[in-house]
């Protein structure tokens, strides 16, 4: 079987290695990346007509929004099922073998406490500045959500999974799931109720105060916000529950 | 791009997923695993794709290796083959 | 002169951080025992890391008095230069504060684990043995 295997591996690795000399090569003007209408396009219009200085994140969030909506409604999926797997209810109803070594100590470390306490709420901002210069810089809604989720993880690690849920209860985790993608689909659906494509945003000029230009622009920021709420609570929900074996109480 | 520096890190790449899969300690695989996603997330900045490193360092190298090391501590520290 | 003054000490800071990343390599493949394995670690990472990145920082400045046309443009690269200067300097107080925090945290979970530490008699009896290899050779 072993062997099996290991040819499975080899012959798909010559496959994949015999398929790279068909590449462009690094930064190649005939590459497709680099050549392509669709690519020039955007290197080239997207400032016009979006006034966002970060081609990716006017690529990820306007261009192809629709991609990025279900990316992100994969992502609140893994989260339910990670729950739907995971979260035991009871006492130990779902049978899992008792955990390895359970020596921790009762009280939390004053040393890592107090550090955690210094270096969360700057966590959280620079979280917050990553989803919201977004549009200007390196970052947006996946990489914001995602150090925010990691603030709250690094809550539950100095202080207990319990305290984090004190904090960020799991109501309020499907909650904020949930609300991450009703905000992406709403933008959306406002697109289209204002008689435009789905995640069309040059309309909402007409409800924002600004131009059509300036609305793809906002409307970016919303968009992405949306997928940091969700982003944020799913990262937060599967360390509590994988750290607990789905108690939500005690664990590492 | 820097040829030297990119083939320093592709051999770094190749030992480092070689130990990861074949080190018995489930722990210290998963934190090779945490350096294996630092490496890619040195080439991908250094092959000027900042958002693509971005994103890997904070999911890559930082989340998922504490959630790998928190399911460790949960289930079984060796690995049975 | 400026430049070149600039220069020179970033170099040297950042040559000395790489000085002190050494020491902490060679210390965390020397040292006998998990305790002092750290110290070193925690201890010459630290620094070692504070030290390029103030170097970084300073270095950002050294072309400060290039040709400007006029007292605005010498801003405008002030402001930029400044900002970045700014962004390195809050990494290394980040580091200032976690690395000695995460060092602490595994300090104390080995402990927690019962890692014994490397005491006088453990000192002795390697001797003994490796005075008994050379003996027996």
């Amino acid at each position: 079987m072993k062997g099996l295997a290991l040819f499975a591996v080899a012959f798909t690795g010559a496959l994949l290695l015999y398929a790279t000399g068909d590449f462009p090569d690094w930064g190649s003007l005939d590459s497709p990346a680099n050549g392509g209408e669709l690519s020039t396009h955007y290197i080239k219009e997207v400032r016009k007509e979006t006034e966002v200085p970060n081609i990716v994140t006017a690529v990820l969030a306007d261009y192809r929004g629709f991609d990025t909506m279900f990316e992100t409604v994969v992502v609140f999926v893994a989260g339910i099922a990670i729950i739907a797997v995971l979260r035991d209810f009871g006492n130990g109803s779902r049978g899992y073998p008792p955990a390895l070594a359970n020596n921790l100590p009762e009280e939390p470390d004053l040393i890592v406490t107090q550090t955690c306490n210094l270096v969360i709420p700057v966590l959280q901002i620079f979280a917050l500045y990553v989803l919201a210069h977004g549009h200007h810089s390196p970052g947006g809604g996946f990489q914001g959500g995602v150090m925010l989720g990691a603030s709250y993880i690094l809550i539950a690690l100095a202080n207990g999974v319990e305290a984090a849920m004190k904090i960020l209860s799991e109501r309020k985790i499907l909650l904020m799931a949930a609300t991450g993608i009703l905000i992406y689909s709403g933008t959306g659906l406002v697109c289209l109720l204002l008689g435009e494509n789905f995640l069309d945003y040059h309309v909402l000029s007409r409800i924002l105060p600004t131009d059509p230009i300036m609305a793809r622009s906002h409307a970016m920021l919303f968009v992405e916000t949306g997928v940091a709420f969700t982003v944020t609570a799913v990262m937060f929900s599967i360390y509590a529950n994988l750290a607990t074996r789905g108690t939500l109480k005690g664990g590492l | 791009m820097i040829p030297a520096f990119d083939i320093i890190l592709l051999v770094f790449l190749v030992v480092t997923s070689v130990i990861a899969l074949r080190v018995r300690d489930l722990l210290a695989a998963s934190m090779v695993f945490g350096i294996y996603s630092f490496l890619i997330c040195l080439l991908w900045a250094e092959m000027t794709a900042v958002d693509v490193a971005f994103t890997e360092a904070a999911v890559g190298a930082g989340v998922s290796t504490v959630i790998m090391v928190a399911t460790v501590y949960q289930t079984a520290r060796r690995s049975k083959d | 002169m400026f430049e070149i003054t600039i220069s020179i000490i970033s170099g040297a800071l950042i040559c000395g951080g790489l000085v002190f990343f050494l020491g902490a390599a060679v210390g965390l493949v020397r040292f006998p025992d998990f305790y002092t394995r750290m110290h070193s670690a925690g201890k010459g990472d630290t620094l070692s890391t504070i030290m390029i990145l103030l170097g970084i920082a300073l270095y950002q400045f050294h072309d400060l008095f290039r040709e400007a046309h006029s007292l605005e443009e010498f801003f405008e690269h002030f402001k930029i230069e400044l900002l970045v200067a700014i962004k390195v300097t809050a990494i290394s107080v980040l580091i200032m504060l976690t690395s000695p925090t995460s060092t602490h945290a595994l300090m104390e979970a080995g402990y927690d684990d019962g890692m014994e530490p490397f005491t006088c008699e453990d000192e002795d009896a390697d001797e003994n043995q490796n005075g008994k290899e050379s003996a027996g050779q």
